[in-house]
Order: structure tokens, then C-alpha cells, then sequence
């Protein structure tokens, strides 16, 4: 699986956790954001608690700030930056001080601090909070540097501040600020600050390294002077004090002997979040009727905040948005998942949830792929024998049918193969055209032969997608092993593909056959319009598959023309488009988020949808209006049922067994042996039953099995208030449970269905079998 | 994780259709991944035939499969 570096590298690529811009640009790194959400809210405390978690003497930086945030900030050009600072002088006067730090004794290492400008006072409002005795020098009284520079700063605010330095141990010291006092210090004190604006002996800021602020020996200095675009030079609050709060880390390294630069990155903020502004309506600033604003204009003001978050793929995900976390949380809970030894995985549903559709990597300004990572979680889960075994069964069970000896067949084109010939060009419907649309695929395959030159063979098979989805690879590359050996032994034709699912496991497993879209090929041998029954009108649908096939794409649309249909593109069409469902299996493994899928895509849609893949048509046709290209092409149109709702999955695996036989039968003259619909026991079951059945995975076939297994051997109950009978039977790695009613006629009729994978002595049979196939130890 | 050990039929008078007897709640082993639990399940006391209502199938030992396959 991921080394921890590897995962520090695919995390770091979501920029969901990022600072908005207002914060980035503060020296003080405020929560500007969550301060906003607080007082639009009308959580006045609250909004307090953040200024005074993040801001040093918050008394005098709300009054004196010169806001950078405000310029910054996201809004600028749709109505005008947030009055940040108007709303932090709001809050400081609306409610009183919310934080009531204790105050301990002093640590034994000393700072002396030569200035009170606002730098020299930052730093020791931070080193004093963090237990450091301060005494900090000055000339003339300890206020009068801070009112020169900032005439706004109210005298009350001022007394304050320096009052709550006092009692976190900082005394104030008038002194001449020399270097003999620089001496002195240097002998007495742990650490010495120089505040560049109120002591002529500090550098330069140039000659100094800008993370840490260290001039020389155990000094720092900061609160340098400001140049404004004319070249005036000002007093900068929010660089002064980000000067103090930098050195004053570096201080206090200094004088606790911890590395001056390690783990500093974090300081250097960028701006890395991504924000669509897409849909965000100008708002002009709430300008306060009075002085200064009102609380209900504070709300209105802070309410203009856009709240700056990426989430762009959430958005468009109900996987993503299913767990309430974003990229780069759950990249870590893989990564955590994968580590568990012994515990419970409680990520697995987060690496079986996801479609694997790709769509989020295409919608990522900086493509995280989610995809990627869910799969590469399952291939470790399989690898290690930790997947779930219920999450893909079904699905795999599917496979093994649809390409073992049921369904699967090669058939060499009649008309080349007597003579030893092969045709150029192999049909592959894939599994679940085959399923839901046999007599159509017959139809097509009758159309290929006679149009292609040289015919064409019919294979039809799994194309193993199922096992690439489940992370299987051992499975997939067996699989992949025996397409080749059928492809190889007709000559090695062209693939001619209908589905894109099968377009990407066959690319993946025969890399060295050229595999088109069928569509491709029919949108060139059919150069002319044709008639349909289609809509006019119509939304087009691009299956994940072919996200990137644009070949694919442009030929739906032009046979959608050709037939006389105006496609109308959806939101997000083309590469950006959004999974039916089908994909990754979790249809399989978390139906809900499936279900989901479909929902919010048929959604987008505003007219009926044409699809290409039929995995969309069955998907959406619950939800919508559903059309698949078969349906509107001449050669299929008429073999069509256009069903309201898709076939169920006993029908699609009875459909795959009667291409089967209709095709042998037709182009080999084989009669079919075992008939399909010859089952051991009549058993009658109702719609409403057969759903409840779908929604269980339990198949028909199970249902007749158990009821003929039961009636065989006797082992059943008898319910005597309705005669009912009760029993189990457990073929696999499942127990079905059938109740039924036996009818006169020597039938039944299934009244209710479960299942179970748990084993109980009694519960089960045939017993034995049960036992060793499990490999159960109590 | 414990299944909680008593589970009745979901309804209806139930027997053994093969002894032609009523059940009886008798404790058996369930077993799932490498791990066994006792339950208190309606039981046939001649032949050890045992029923499992749909109610504990879909919901406690549904969430004890899933709890046991993430372990
Ligand atoms: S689109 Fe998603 S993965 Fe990409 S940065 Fe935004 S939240 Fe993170
Ligand atoms: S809109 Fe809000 S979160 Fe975004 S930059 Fe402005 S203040 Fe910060
Ligand atoms: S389902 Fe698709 S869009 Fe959602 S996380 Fe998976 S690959 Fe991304
Ligand atoms: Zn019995």
C-alpha cells in the first residue's frame, strides 16, 4: 500500500483544508472566515473567542489594524471586501472578553524586549502567555510609542492591554535604549528582542532571514516601517505585530533549545484554496447608518461572507458527499484503513463506495483522483485478504456466470469459418448488453455480418471489468488470459465494442488488439439519415467509460443526428460527465450510494436521455425517460422493448443464456439441449415479491433451487395458523430462506424471501458441504 | 459484539413439518469469519432443525456479518 510519504503527497494535492485568502494574507493568521460564520450567525461570544484566540492584544488590533485581509478577500470584485476590521471593533465592544487565561508562575528563561512599539509588545504579550517572565524597556511612559504611531488608538483600550501584560508578568522599564542596555540584556536575559520602530540599533530588515526574524547571537527584530506604492513610509499594524509574533516563536526557541527553523512551513501560507465563484451574486458592503454598526448590521455585513471552499467534487458526488468528508480526509482514512493489523476497517466502506468514474479527478483544479485511490485500497484489501466478502459477490458471481459455459460462446463468422477463414472484425456486445438486450444484439450482429467486408465473428463474455473494479488482478489477468486465447484463435480481429466499460477492460487486457467503439464503425457505414421513433428532442448522456474517448462521443451525436435528434448537452457532459451507478461496482457493494448516482443524474436532465452505454439506460430508466442508441438505430429499433423499467437480475442472466442458444441455433443450426425455463419445481412469484428478491440479490434460480432442495428432503416448517412452509437453503457462501405456500396443482407459490451469510448448525443445508466450504472455526 | 441471545419466530405457530412437533428455544452456535456466537433460536427438539426469523437475519446478524468483515 501507500507509504506515509506518498500519502503526504496525494493528501497535500486536495486543497479543501487550504486558508482562504483573507487568512492568508493576515500576519496573524486570523480565522477570519470562522469569525464571520460566528457573527453572521449571531454568535457574538463565539465570534469573540476566535479574535482573541487568534489576535495578540486584542484590544488595541482590532482598533488598529490596517487589514490586508479586507483587500484580499474573495469578495472584492462582487460587492467589495468584508469590513473585517469594522466588524472586529463591533464585536470588541458588543460583548466582553470571553477568554480567562490562567496565570501560573513564571518559567524560569526571561525575555527583555528593547521598544514598545507594537512589534516589542506582540512579542511579549505572546512569549508571556506562554509562561515567559518579560521585561520590556522603553523610553518616555510604555504607551506613548503605540499612540504616535496609531492616533485612532483609544486611551481606555490602550490601559487595558498594558494593564493584562502586567499581570501575565511583563513589567515595563523606562530606559535609554543603547548599547550598553543591548549588553546588558544579552548577559541577563534568555532572549532579546529589538523593535525596529522605537530602537535605532535594529538592522535592516533585508540583512535579516525573513522565517525567523534572527538578527544575531539570541536577538530578534521586527516592526520595521511600512512603504506605501507613493513611497510614504507608515506604520503597518498587522505587519508590526506579525514581526513580533514570528520573532517571538523564534524567541522562544531560543530559549527553551529547540530548532530555530523545523516545522515552520506552516507560517509561509499560500493562497491554495480553490473557490468557484460561479453563481455568487454581487453584494455591495453594508455601510453602518451610524458611527459604527449596529449588531443586525454586523450580521448583514458578515453574512456577505462566501464562506471560501473548494468542494467541487463533493458537490457532484453522493459517495463523496455520503461520508461528509472531502479528499483529503478520506485519503487519510484509507491510508489509516490500511494499516489496521488487527481493529476494525472502518474505511472499507469508504474505498467500496466510490464509483470509480473519474469524474472528481477532472473536476479538481489540482485532479485529485479518488478513483485511484479506492482502487489501489481494494488491490491491498484483496492482496492482504482483508476485503469484505459480501461488498462485490454478487457481482463476481455475475461475472463467472456471464462468461462460463451458461452464456459465454465464440461464434466464427458461418460464412468464412468452414474454410479455415476468419473475419477481420469481432462483435463484443459485453455482458450486460447481452443481458438486457439479446434479441437487439442478435439483430446488430445479423447487420455486421452482411456490411463489414469479410464478416464479422460474435463473442460474447464478461469482459472482466467486474474483477478490475473489485481490485481482483489475479482474477482479472485469468480472465484476461482467456480473451486472448479466444481472440488469438479467430485471427486476432478488430473488437468492435458496444459497451465502455468493456472499451476500457479490453484495452487494459488485450493492449495489443485494436478495440473501436461499435458506434464508431456504424456512424461510417451509415452515411445516411434514417428514420426513428426517438424523441426530437433529447439530453445525451457520456457513460464514465468514455470520458475521454472523444471518437465515442462524436459518433453518438452524429448517429443522434442522423436519426434526426437534437442532442441537448446536460451539466457537465464530455469528460466532466457524472456515473449512472454501475461503475466500481458499488452498486454491488453500497446500492444506496448507487441509487444516489442515478437519481442526481437522471436529475440533470431536462429532456429523455439517449444513452450509449446500457448500463446508464437500465440505471436511469427507473428515474427517466431512457433511450439506448439500439432503440433509435434502424437495424435494432424493432427487436427493442422499451420497458419502462430495466430487467431484473434473474432476467438479465436468463437474457445472456438465450443470446446463447438464439445464436447458436441461428447460425449453427444447434438446438438448444436443456431448455432454460425447465425449472425442478413450478414456483409462482409476484411482482411485488420478485422486487423485494432484486433488492436482496436473491435470483429466481436461488428461489426454485431452495424450494426444490426443501420439498425434497422434507426439512422444512409448517406454520399451522396459515400453512405456510419454511426453509433454508445454503448453495454458497449464502443461506436463502423461502417461505412459500404449496398449491394444488403440485406448484408453490413463494410468499417471502431473506438471506444470510452467517452458519447455525440446523439452519443449513446440505450441512456438511456447508461446513468445509466456509472453513469455520468456533 | 454479541448477538443478543433470545430470538423468537417473527409470528405464526410454527413446528417441525418432518417430526410434526413445536419448536423450541434452544441455544445454538452461529458461526461467521473465524468467529462463533451462542444465540437462543427457535428449534425443532427431535431433529435439530432451527429457524432463523427474517428479523434477526436482517438486522442483528446483518450487522454483526458486516462488523465481523471490517475486523
Ligand atoms: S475539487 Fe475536491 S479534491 Fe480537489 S481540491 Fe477541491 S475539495 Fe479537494
Ligand atoms: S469571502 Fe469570506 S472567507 Fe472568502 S476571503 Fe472574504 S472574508 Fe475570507
Ligand atoms: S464516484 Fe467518481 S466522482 Fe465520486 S469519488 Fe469516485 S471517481 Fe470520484
Ligand atoms: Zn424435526
Amino acid at each position: 500500500m501507500l507509504e506515509q510519504s506518498q500519502l503526504h503527497v496525494i493528501e497535500a494535492r486536495c486543497t479543501q483544508e487550504a486558508a482562504p485568502r483573507c487568512r492568508t494574507a493576515c500576519p496573524l493568521d486570523m480565522d477570519v472566515r470562522a469569525f464571520l460564520e460566528s457573527l453572521a450567525a449571531g454568535k457574538i461570544r463565539d465570534a469573540r473567542k476566535i479574535l482573541e484566540r487568534h489576535l495578540p492584544l486584542p484590544g488595541v488590533m482590532s482598533a488598529v489594524c490596517d487589514h490586508p485581509c479586507e483587500n484580499a478577500c474573495l469578495r472584492r470584485d462582487l460587492g467589495g471586501g468584508l469590513a473585517v476590521s469594522s466588524l472586529e471593533k463591533f464585536c470588541m465592544h458588543a460583548v466582553p472578553s470571553q477568554t480567562r487565561p490562567i496565570i501560573r508562575p513564571p518559567k524560569p528563561q526571561k525575555l527583555a524586549v528593547l521598544g514598545a512599539g507594537l512589534a516589542g509588545l506582540v512579542a511579549a504579550f505572546d512569549i508571556s502567555r506562554k509562561g515567559f517572565a518579560v521585561t520590556v524597556f522603553h523610553e518616555g511612559d510604555a504607551g506613548e510609542k503605540l499612540r504616535s504611531d496609531f492616533p485612532s488608538l483609544g486611551e481606555a483600550a490602550l490601559a487595558e492591554e498594558l494593564r493584562s501584560l502586567e499581570k501575565f508578568h511583563v513589567s515595563f522599564c523606562p530606559a535609554s535604549l543603547d548599547e550598553a542596555l543591548l549588553a546588558r540584556c544579552l548577559e541577563e536575559y534568555a532572549a532579546v528582542f529589538v523593535d525596529a520602530s522605537a530602537c535605532d540599533l535594529a538592522p535592516s530588515r533585508d540583512g535579516l532571514d525573513a522565517s525567523t526574524l534572527l538578527w544575531k547571537d539570541k536577538i530578534c527584530c521586527g516592526g520595521w516601517t511600512s512603504l506605501t506604492p507613493t513611497g510614504a513610509r507608515y506604520a503597518s499594524a498587522s505587519s508590526q505585530a506579525g514581526d513580533g509574533r514570528r520573532a517571538g516563536i523564534t524567541l522562544q526557541r531560543i530559549m527553551t533549545g529547540v530548532s530555530l527553523v523545523a516545522a515552520r512551513e506552516g507560517e509561509n501560507r499560500e493562497n491554495r484554496l480553490h473557490t468557484p465563484l460561479d453563481g455568487i451574486t454581487p453584494l455591495p458592503r453594508i455601510v453602518p447608518e451610524g458611527d459604527s454598526y449596529t449588531e443586525e448590521e454586523a450580521r448583514r455585513e458578515a453574512d456577505r461572507c462566501i464562506r471560501c471552499s473548494c468542494m467541487q467534487c463533493v458537490k457532484e458526488c453522493p459517495f463523496l458527499q455520503k461520508y461528509k468528508e472531502f479528499p483529503r480526509v478520506y485519503a487519510r482514512k484509507l491510508y489509516n484503513n490500511a494499516s489496521v493489523v488487527r481493529g476494525t476497517r472502518t474505511a472499507n466502506v469508504i474505498m467500496n463506495g466510490c464509483a470509480l468514474c473519474g469524474q472528481c479527478e477532472v473536476i479538481c483544479p489540482e485532479h485529485f483522483s479518488m478513483a485511484d485511490l479506492c482502487l489501489e485500497s481494494r488491490r491491498d484489501a484483496v492482496e492482504r485478504d482483508v476485503m469484505p466478502a459480501s461488498a462485490h459477490e454478487f457481482a463476481l458471481e455475475d461475472m463467472a456466470q456471464a462468461s462460463g459455459p451458461e452464456c459465454a460462446f465464440l461464434l466464427e463468422d458461418p460464412a468464412v469459418s468452414p474454410s479455415g477463414g476468419h473475419a477481420p472484425a469481432m462483435f463484443f456486445p459485453g455482458c450486460q448488453l447481452a443481458a438486457s438486450r439479446p434479441g437487439q444484439v442478435l439483430a446488430m450482429y445479423r447487420y455486421l455480418r452482411e456490411n463489414l467486408p469479410g464478416g464479422a465473428s460474435l463473442y460474447s463474455s464478461c469482459c472482466g471489468i467486474p474483477a478490475y473494479w473489485a481490485g481482483r488482478e489475479t482474477l482479472f489477468n485469468e480472465h484476461a488470459e482467456t480473451l486472448r486465447r479466444d481472440w488469438e484463435s479467430c485471427g486476432k480481429p478488430e473488437i468492435l465494442a458496444a459497451c465502455s466499460s468493456c472499451m476500457t477492460a479490453l484495452k487494459k487486457a488485450l493492449p495489443e488488439a485494436t478495440v473501436t467503439a461499435l458506434w464508431t464503425r456504424l456512424d461510417k457505414l451509415m452515411s445516411d439519415s434514417f428514420e426513428s421513433t426517438a424523441p426530437k428532442d433529447m439530453s445525451v448522456q457520456d457513460p464514465c467509460g468514455a470520458r475521454f474517448d472523444e471518437e465515442w462521443r462524436r459518433a453518438v451525436r452524429s448517429l443522434a443526428v442522423k436519426a434526426g435528434i437534437h442532442v441537448e448537452e446536460p451539466l457537465r457532459s464530455g469528460p466532466e460527465s457524472a456515473c449512472c451507478g454501475y461503475g466500481g461496482l458499488v452498486w454491488n457493494a453500497q446500492p444506496d450510494v448507487a441509487d444516489a448516482m442515478a437519481k442526481k443524474r437522471a436529475g440533470e436532465f431536462s429532456l429523455p436521455v439517449l444513452t450509449s452505454c446500457i448500463m446508464c439506460h437500465d440505471r436511469f430508466a427507473s428515474e427517466t425517460e431512457s433511450w439506448h442508441l439500439f432503440d433509435i438505430l434502424p437495424q435494432t429499433a424493432q427487436e427493442g422493448h422499451l420497458e419502462a423499467s430495466a430487467p431484473g437480475l434473474s432476467a438479465r442472466r436468463a437474457g445472456r443464456a438465450a443470446l446463447k442458444e438464439a445464436a447458436l441455433e441461428e447460425f449453427l443450426g444447434e438446438k438448444p439441449s436443456v431448455r432454460h425455463d425447465d425449472e425442478p419445481v413450478l414456483l409462482r412469484i409476484s411482482e411485488e415479491v420478485r422486487q423485494s428478491m432484486e433488492r436482496r440479490y436473491i435470483l429466481r434460480q436461488d428461489a426454485v433451487e431452495a424450494v426444490a432442495g426443501i420439498e425434497k428432503t422434507r426439512a422444512r416448517f409448517l406454520n399451522r395458523e396459515n400453512g405456510h412452509f419454511l426453509g433454508s437453503w445454503r448453495p454458497r457462501n449464502v443461506t436463502f430462506w423461502v417461505e412459500y405456500t404449496a398449491d394444488a396443482d403440485g406448484g408453490f407459490t413463494l410468499v417471502k424471501a431473506w438471506c444470510h451469510r452467517m452458519v447455525v448448525a440446523g439452519a443449513i443445508q446440505p450441512s456438511e458441504k456447508v461446513i468445509l466450504e466456509d472453513k469455520v472455526h468456533a | 459484539m454479541a448477538l443478543d441471545p433470545n430470538f423468537t419466530t417473527d409470528g405464526g405457530d410454527w413446528i417441525c413439518a418432518k417430526c410434526h412437533v413445536p419448536l423450541e428455544q434452544i441455544k445454538v452456535q452461529a458461526l461467521y469469519m473465524h468467529s462463533a456466537f451462542d444465540v437462543i433460536l427457535p428449534r425443532c427438539p427431535s431433529c435439530g432443525l432451527t429457524l432463523i426469523p427474517q428479523s434477526l437475519a436482517e438486522g442483528k446478524m446483518a450487522e454483526v456479518e458486516a462488523l465481523l468483515e471490517d475486523k
